[in-house]
């Protein structure tokens, strides 16, 4: 696999015979076995699986998080296992926008301070990147909070403050790992329109980890369901 | 990332805890504080003392006193061991024969400040003048009236001298026959008003220099008991009469044989005859001076003595000693020499010591001096380490209390795209700022002490040694200030290198895992 970030092909994620151990030789938990998958680009992929499937490993490798222990991972045309860790955070910058269950915000900082962060290690200029975390807070319809902390808002409005986080600097691809996990139904419908409207607007790929069949089915292109670590099946959206 | 963010980041993240920060950096305050402070005083006395010394060029001073020079003796060849002895046992007992004798026998002869040898420190490379210190006992005699006068020179070389005169003038050259009365002589030998004293300008004042005892050999007591002490003006007439007494007998109403028997009884029971006089000259009063002012006294150490009562210029005073036999043996009691450049004090003290004579300059003092202001303030230095010592102890636990803490913010910040590198520099600029931050505010408050400490020891050195210093004693150039944060800063980014490294190692997988 190359390393240049050129996804000529329309692969936007290509993950051959993936592996991904956890702990001692002693107490060794094998959370991904020989994994593969191919995302098309713009394509809408959920993965779906019981707790402990390998679904939240699988996208923790996707966004660079960690790295797989074995097999070959090429996101956003890019093989990461070549990637230094300088290169890796880039990518994790710019390359992918990742949103969590638990919204994961700095509880200390504003909501748009939340959402510059990514652009602070990218080395934006300030006004640049606080004229763009704006713009982003207004289009997820939170114009009137940019000062609010985390504390200061409701679940929904982290989590949509978590959205515009991932999707400020434009990246080619959205890992969301549950991201209606801890919203009631009402909000987590508003939640998932706003990350599907987005997608549906600028084309990228979306990987979505759920539970909910419902959900996958309703949200996405392909489910692709995971059990014990491996790929049992797949099923496209007709 | 760019540098304004990576100010901006540590900053506010010390801004978010507040109590946290201020408590830790307190105690670098502390141990900066203690560093500039020690830092400051050293410096400050330093310019303090070469400040003061080079005031009328004491700091080129040096001043020569008599002392004592070792001796060679020969005594080895007179000792000799007789008696029937192994060799050994006779050296034994030579050589604490030898030392006996050694011991017994002067090893070392006086070095006095004759004029030879006044000469020779004259002649001495680095000095650009010699100057004679005359003192001693004399009898001034104005009119009829002797008085015994204590005489000195060299203060008519001090330009602060002429200051002093109330009548009449300075020196005009230093061998001049004329003398300058202090106003209390003035006033003993009876010049009470001051038209007296206007009127005894260009008098002649005779100055003997006499054997041991010059003094009446009588005392005269008035018959009253209660009043035999008699107030003091009446015990310096009394003791005018007692000296004038001898010379006047001839004068009563006495016959020849009564004036021979009280001359013989005047004369003492020794019958020993009276000390010719040595040495006499007749000098002009040219002026009357006074005491020090309160203000004069504060300087007074760094001029020329000049608290006797008379005072004449030097080369007279010199020639005047000098024709004592005695004198010239003695020499006189001191000299000033006044060295070209301070640089050269310190050979010229070795060379004059060399010579067998006793010197004493304000360079050799300030040595003496440095080496205790040296411990001192290396002690002081010790104790500012320690404290910073301390403070980085605290740092470190602190800061790794933090990254505990703040494991979520580190792995939302990787997850969104924070480089290892960028979070180590992060967490070690967080240190560094707590040092700096703690530094100005050590350096702020030393400067903020140094007013009250300054005026303090101001006020002691005042009230214990009558100087007036100018300027503080507390220095703060720039290379202080530098170097006290150079330290703080230091310190506090190497306390905060393994923290920010545990930070760099948080993995973001474990960190960001829902509960």
């Amino acid at each position: 696999m190359g390393s240049d970030g050129d996804s000529a092909d329309g692969v936007a994620i290509q993950a051959a015979a993936v592996g991904k151990v956890y702990g001692s030789k002693k107490s060794q938990v094998e959370a991904l076995r020989g994994v593969s998958i191919e995302v098309a680009e713009g394509e809408r992929v959920a993965l779906l699986g019981k707790s402990g499937s390998g679904k939240s490993t699988l996208l923790n490798l996707l966004g660079g998080l960690d790295r797989p222990s074995s097999g070959g991972l090429r996101v956003d045309g890019r093989d990461l296992g070549q990637l230094s860790g300088r290169e890796l955070a880039r990518f994790r910058s710019k390359s992918v926008g990742m949103i969590f269950q638990s919204f994961n915000l700095i509880a200390s900082r504003s909501a748009v301070e939340n959402v510059t962060l990514p652009m602070v290690f990218t080395g934006r200029p300030p006004r640049e990147r606080r004229a763009a975390a704006q713009a982003t807070l207004e289009s997820v319809g939170l114009g009137s909070r940019l000062h609010h902390r985390p504390d200061q808002m409701s679940g929904g409005e982290r989590q949509r403050v978590a959205v515009a986080r991932a999707l400020v600097n434009r990246p080619r691809i959205i890992l969301a790992d549950e991201p209606t996990g801890n919203l009631d139904s009402q909000t987590a419908r508003q939640v998932m329109a706003l990350i599907l409207d987005h997608v549906r607007e600028s084309g990228v790929t979306l990987v979505l980890v759920t539970h909910d069949e419902e959900l996958a089915a309703s949200c996405t292109d392909r489910v692709v369901r995971l059990v014990d670590g491996r790929i049992a099946d797949e099923s496209q959206r007709l | 990332m760019r540098w304004i963010d990576l100010l901006w980041l540590p900053l506010s993240s010390l801004g978010q805890r507040k109590m946290r920060t201020c408590l830790t950096t307190l105690g670098v305050m502390f141990g900066a504080f203690v560093l500039a402070a020690s830092l400051s005083i050293d410096e400050g006395v330093q310019q303090t003392i070469e400040r003061e010394s080079s005031k009328g060029n004491i700091s080129r001073k040096v001043t020569v006193m008599p002392g004592r020079r070792p001796v060679e003796t020969a005594v080895a060849d007179d000792v000799k061991v007789s008696g029937r002895m192994s060799s050994d046992r006779r050296a034994r007992i030579r050589k604490v024969l030898v030392e006996q004798a050694r011991a017994r026998k002067s090893d070392q002869e006086q070095v006095n400040l004759t004029q030879p040898r006044l000469d020779s420190l004259a002649r001495m490379p680095h000095i650009n003048q010699m100057v004679p210190i005359v003192g001693g006992g004399v009898v001034a005699t104005l009119g009829n009236r002797p008085e015994e006068a204590s005489v000195s020179s060299g203060a008519g070389e001090d330009p602060e001298f002429p200051k002093r005169l109330i009548a009449g003038r300075a020196f005009k050259s230093e061998d001049e026959r004329s003398v300058l009365l202090s106003e209390m002589f003035a006033h003993r030998i009876g010049l009470i008003d001051d038209s007296d004293l206007d009127q005894v300008l260009g008098k002649p004042l005779r100055i003997e220099i006499r054997g041991q005892e010059h003094g009446p050999r009588f005392n005269i007591v008035l018959a009253d008991q209660a009043r035999a002490s008699g107030k003091r003006d009446e015990q310096a007439a009394l003791r005018q009469l007692a000296w004038q007494l001898p010379g006047a007998l001839e004068r009563f109403s006495l016959t020849e044989e009564e004036t021979a028997t009280l001359k013989a009884a005047l004369r003492g029971k020794s019958a020993k005859k009276a000390e010719p006089v040595a040495v006499v000259d007749d000098f002009q009063v040219v002026g009357i001076f006074r005491d020090f002012s309160d203000e004069e006294r504060k300087t007074a150490w760094s001029q020329f003595p000049a608290n006797t009562d008379l005072v004449l210029p030097r080369r007279s005073a010199v020639d005047l000693f000098f024709r004592d036999p005695a004198h010239r043996e003695q020499g006189v009691n001191q000299a000033i020499l006044f060295v070209d450049d301070i640089k050269n004090v310190k050979e010229v003290v070795e060379k004059v010591e060399a010579l067998g004579m006793r010197s004493r300059s304000i360079v050799e003092f300030l040595e003496r001096e440095r080496l205790t202001y040296l411990l001192i303030f290396g002690g002081m230095t010790c104790v500012a380490g320690v404290a910073l010592l301390v403070a980085s102890l605290g740092i470190a636990n602190t800061m790794l209390m933090s990254v505990l803490e703040r494991r979520r913010e580190i792995g939302i910040m990787k997850a969104v795209g924070a480089s290892n590198w960028q979070l180590q520099t992060l967490f070690v600029i967080e240190g560094g700022l707590i040092g700096l931050i703690g530094g100005l505010l050590g350096l702020l408050l030393a400067w903020s002490i140094s007013f009250p400490g300054d005026a303090w020891v101001r006020s002691m050195v005042q009230r214990d040694m009558q100087i007036e210093l100018t300027g503080s004693i507390f220095a703060f150039p720039g290379w202080i200030a530098m170097t006290v944060l150079f330290f703080t800063v230091g310190v506090t980014v190497v306390a905060a290198l393994y923290p920010s490294r545990l930070a760099a190692r948080v993995d973001p997988v474990t960190a960001l895992r829902h509960d």
